[in-house]
């Protein structure tokens, strides 16, 4: 009976209201959004971490200043770094011209003949707007100087005294003396920054001639044709640092041995070499002594000249590399260069040994460079020219006056290396001028003309190092950039400003250590060893990895939030329909 | 339904980002530069192991002997050997290494210097070495320190295939990861000229890829070619030297160190008669002409000489007229001439065209058609990627199916 008193009230209830409710388009109450709001805070906790799984998954790269470096690129390559220089003449004992306005005439017409000798297109490392200013001294400015050609060391002399007496403004001077007693019109380039012309003077063309051409030919491009760079004359390392490797090779010591005392050598003549290239690269000296090594071209016997000779067309040979074992440095660092200098001493089979120049002469220094390598020097020792000697194996030891001559020959090979001539005369179309040499090897106006072109140099490589870099990061987006690179390039980016800001201030020294600095960061920076391309993550390693994990679940989410939506939302509809239709 | 629209949504974002991952931004930076050519470097790459690969490190060997007696000096000579076969338990002559039946020549001798030898030869140490990016703490005598005027020769032998060549057995070296290496050594001006010669199977293959101005590349077969051995030694019980580098080695014997061959006469000497495969090289990189180009450009050491005119000091009073002095290696005229089948197979589909038509079996030619198709394809990284993004649609479907 109970079921029937169920029925009923189930009767009674839908009797009333027999069509109106279809539980398809229609429903009484409200629709719940407990599952709804389930599934939202699902999907929203999935959103909420998304970002966290992004940022835990990045490749961590330090930020590059990818526009500082390609504009200090293009400022670079397209504007040549040039320096301020100015000029100075000083004109002694010529009483004709004393009045200022011939001074302002000779100036002028000096500027314009140096005009015509610099290239249309200024080169990097040259000067860019010079100023000309002169001087008309009517003879008070030599007067404290014993003048005497005849007198020993008269030019140093009158270079000490013009140094002590002219003004250390940087200015590079020539100084013209006019001497009637004196018919030959000499032309001497002085250690620092002046040079002198004395003679009688007659012509002014010529005059003006000449001293254009000192101060172009000679100040601006150091005494070469022009001044352009080339980089197999640029032996620094990536890093700023030069070793000099000093070897003795004795070629067969079963004849002889030779020893030298270095030590003694080094301090008198290296120290102030070393000294002078100090802006210019951190220079450090090594030495060794060889035994066995023996030359790999061979020479003949010259009855004539009774000695063994080799020719320029050996040179290339001579170079033994399996026997000389010369690259055991250890205080050279693995983007320093090392510059070998290597004294040759044949064995008695082949003692005396010269060479031999194409015009046939012998050649006076006995030696050659190698760029980038270094120089060789054969030195014949005395116990082969007196042939009466006992040739006992006995220890010799080279003499400080021997060394003397073979580290001579050395200085001018190690200013061929820089690109310099390793002879003292500059020939131009007016004729010959001297240049002095210095004890320390590089004469204060070469060493300007060395930084402005080290200088030039090192920015253009500091550029295209970060050109080369940004472009390799920018192409690999994946690649991992530590800190360190990123702080690199920094460094690097300011000392090529500080450089450019010295440039234009003409401070050569600061110049070109600020350059060399820039150009060692960036190379430092470039070759870091973190940054090998077989190791980066690629795109689909990366999906690979994580879509397993994530996209099912994910989807599964998405789908169960649609659906719970939907369900809502028909829900809803119907509730409005039951709502507007009924009450 | 509009259920469906954020997966599509989701589906073109990430296609988009695909997309612009894919594009590569390649720039080449071609500094023609007149400079002078300073020194000479050899990379020497053997890069199998095992008693079975004796050929390939006698191979390596013997053209590490003909580059030390041409002129090249240790230090500028990068030898990489897996250096298991001189002391192995299998050698009938210990210390002993052999290129010949004959045995005449041991070259495993004295002056031998590895510089990376054993797990030390992989894949990462070699593009090392090529980019010159190294720990600080790796010494000088492992390092290329070449500079802008340098000619290196990349010399690589072992086991390869198409656009890899393998590493020790365990890893690969892909062409595009060589011609990446060389692509950043040609900004950094680490070379003048780079001659890569491979001999491997399908070496051609290797360098495919490569873009750099300056290179010059020679393998010893092409795609689809073995390249074959020499002679086996019955004594040693393997064999001993490959034929593309028997070859090569015969050519140089006849050389020494005065003597000037072109390039051209040594490409010219390869007869595929007997190499059993074509010798391919690649010029369409190099500037220069090859019959004017001398071996010892690559394979000697020929330095560039100035004379010193005068001391500085002292003696600088004393002048000397004779100026400046460059001794250049000149090229002399070239060898007897052999004519080379160079073929210049570029496209690579067309031997598959001819079989489609002689073979009946429908299955096979729907597979050739494919494969076919597939291997037109220009942007693999795209179709990748591609299918990669289908597979969020297809997962909604089965999701939503299930559900």
């Amino acid at each position: 009976m109970a079921e029937i008193s169920e029925a009923q009230p189930k009767e009674s209830d839908e009797t009333p209201q027999p069509s109106n409710l279809d539980p398809e388009t229609m429903r009484k109450t409200k629709p719940g959004v407990k599952r709804l709001i389930l599934t939202l805070s699902v999907l929203f906790s999935f959103l909420i971490g998304l970002p966290f799984l992004l940022k835990s998954v990045e490749i961590y790269r330090s930020q590059l200043p990818f526009r500082d470096i390609d504009s200090l690129s293009a400022a670079i390559e397209s504007n040549p770094i040039l320096f301020p220089c100015h000029f100075h003449a000083v004109f002694v004992n010529f009483p004709a011209a004393s009045s200022s306005s011939s001074g302002n005439q000779l100036g002028f017409s000096i500027y314009s003949r140096m005009q015509k000798l610099f290239p249309k297109t200024p080169l990097c490392g040259t000067c860019s707007n010079y100023s000309v200013s002169v001087t008309l001294d009517s003879s008070g400015l030599l007067d404290g100087f014993k003048y005497d050609r005849n007198l020993d060391n008269f030019d140093e002399n009158l270079d000490e005294y013009l140094e002590s007496v002219l003004s250390k403004d940087g200015k590079y001077t020539v100084v013209v003396v006019n001497r009637e007693d004196v018919e030959e019109v000499r032309a001497v380039v002085g250690k620092f920054r002046h040079a002198w012309i004395e003679g009688r003077i007659e012509n002014a063309e010529e005059l003006v001639e000449r001293i254009a051409e000192i101060f172009v030919k000679v100040f601006v491009n150091g005494g070469k044709e022009e001044g352009s760079i080339h980089g197999e004359f640029m032996p620094v390392g990536a890093d700023g640092r030069v070793v000099l490797s000093f070897n003795l090779l004795n070629a067969d010591p079963r004849d002889w041995v030779y020893d030298w005392d270095f030590q003694s050598i080094e301090e008198i003549l290296l120290a102030p070499i070393v000294e002078a290239l100090r802006p210019l690269a951190d220079v450090g000296v090594e030495s060794q002594v060889l035994y066995h090594t023996p030359k790999s071209s061979f020479s003949y016997w010259d009855e004539k000249l009774t000695s063994h000779v080799f020719s320029t067309k050996d040179l290339p040979f001579f170079v033994n590399s399996n026997e000389w074992h010369l690259d055991t440095s250890t205080a050279a660092g693995g983007r320093s260069k090392v510059l070998q200098f290597v004294v040759y001493i044949p064995s008695s089979r082949e003692c005396p040994l010269f060479l031999q120049l194409p015009n046939g002469e012998l050649s006076l220094t006995n030696g050659f460079i190698s760029p980038m390598w270094g120089g060789v020097v054969v030195w014949n020792p005395p116990a082969c020219l007196n042939i009466s000697e006992s040739t006992h194996p006995l220890r010799h030891t080279m003499s400080l006056k021997d060394m003397k001559k073979v580290f001579e020959i050395f200085t001018g090979q190690l200013r061929q290396l820089f690109g310099l001539k390793s002879d003292s005369m500059v020939t131009s179309a007016s004729g010959m001028s001297i240049l002095l040499a210095s004890e320390r090897g590089f004469a204060k106006w070469e060493r300007d003309v060395l930084s402005r072109q080290h200088t030039c140099f090192n920015l253009l490589q500091c550029g295209t190092t970060l050109g080369s870099l940004s472009r390799l990061v920018q192409s690999l987006p994946r690649m991992i950039i530590m800190d360190e690179i990123g702080k690199q390039v920094k460094f690097s980016l300011e000392a090529a400003k500080l450089t450019l800001t010295n440039a234009s201030l003409g401070i050569y020294d600061a110049s070109a250590v600020s350059s060399r600095q820039a150009r060692s960061l960036a190379e430092d920076a470039f070759y870091h060893p973190s940054m090998m391309s077989v190791s980066y993550y690629s795109f689909e390693h990366c999906f690979a990895v994580y879509s397993p994990f994530f996209l099912p679940v994910s989807l599964h989410v998405l789908l169960a939030v649609l659906r719970e939506w939907k369900r809502y939302k028909q829900e809803q509809k119907k509730y409005l329909a039951w709502k507007n239709k009924g009450i | 339904m509009e259920s469906f629209n954020f997966p599509k949504a989701v589906a073109f974002l990430v296609v988009l980002i695909a997309t612009n991952l894919t594009g590569a931004i390649s720039s080449t930076v071609s500094h023609s530069t007149a400079t002078m050519h300073t020194n000479n470097w050899a990379v020497l790459v053997c890069t199998s192991r095992f008693w079975f690969n004796y050929r390939h490190m006698a191979n390596t060997l013997s053209l590490y002997r003909t580059v030390k007696r041409l002129g090249i000096p240790d230090e500028r000579i990068i030898l990489m050997l897996a250096d298991d076969m001189a002391c192995n338990a299998r050698n009938k002559y210990p210390a002993q290494v052999f290129n010949n039946e004959n045995h005449r020549l041991n070259l495993y001798g004295d002056n031998v210097e590895v510089d990376y030898r054993g797990y030390e030869v992989t894949v990462e140490n070699f593009l090392r070495v090529l980019m010159g990016r190294h720990e600080n703490a790796v010494p000088r005598s492992k390092r290329l320190l070449s500079d802008e005027g340098s000619h290196i020769l990349v010399y690589m032998t072992g086991h390869g295939g198409d656009e890899f060549l393998k590493f020790q057995d365990s890893e690969e070296l892909q062409s595009h990861d060589l011609a990446d290496a060389v692509k950043q050594m040609k900004e950094k001006r680490r070379f003048k000229e780079l001659l890569i010669m491979v001999d491997t199977c399908q070496a051609a293959t290797l360098f495919s890829q490569l873009h750099s101005p300056g290179v010059l590349a020679i393998g010893s077969s092409l795609k689809g070619e073995n390249s074959y051995s020499h002679h086996l030694d019955s004594d040693v019980g393997v064999s001993v030297v490959d034929r593309f580098t028997f070859y090569t080695l015969a050519f140089f014997e006849r050389l020494n160190m005065y003597n000037n061959a072109s390039l051209s006469s040594l490409f010219n000497s390869y007869n595929p008669n007997l190499l059993l495969s074509t010798a391919y090289y690649r010029t369409d990189l190099y500037q220069r002409r090859l019959e004017e180009v001398p071996v010892t450009n690559f394979f000697g050491s020929v330095m560039e000489t100035i004379h010193t005119d005068s001391a500085y000091g002292a003696l600088s009073g004393k002048q000397l007229k004779s100026g400046e002095i460059k001794m250049s290696s000149d090229s002399s005229g070239e060898d007897r001439q052999r004519i080379l089948e160079n073929s210049d197979v570029k496209d690579q589909g067309s031997s598959l065209n001819i079989k489609d038509q002689q073979v009946t079996c429908p299955f096979t030619r729907t597979l050739s058609t494919i494969h076919e198709r597939v291997e037109k394809v220009k942007d693999v990284d795209g179709l990748v990627n591609f299918g990669l993004v289908l597979v969020i649609p297809l997962l909604a479907v089965s999701s939503w199916l299930s559900s």
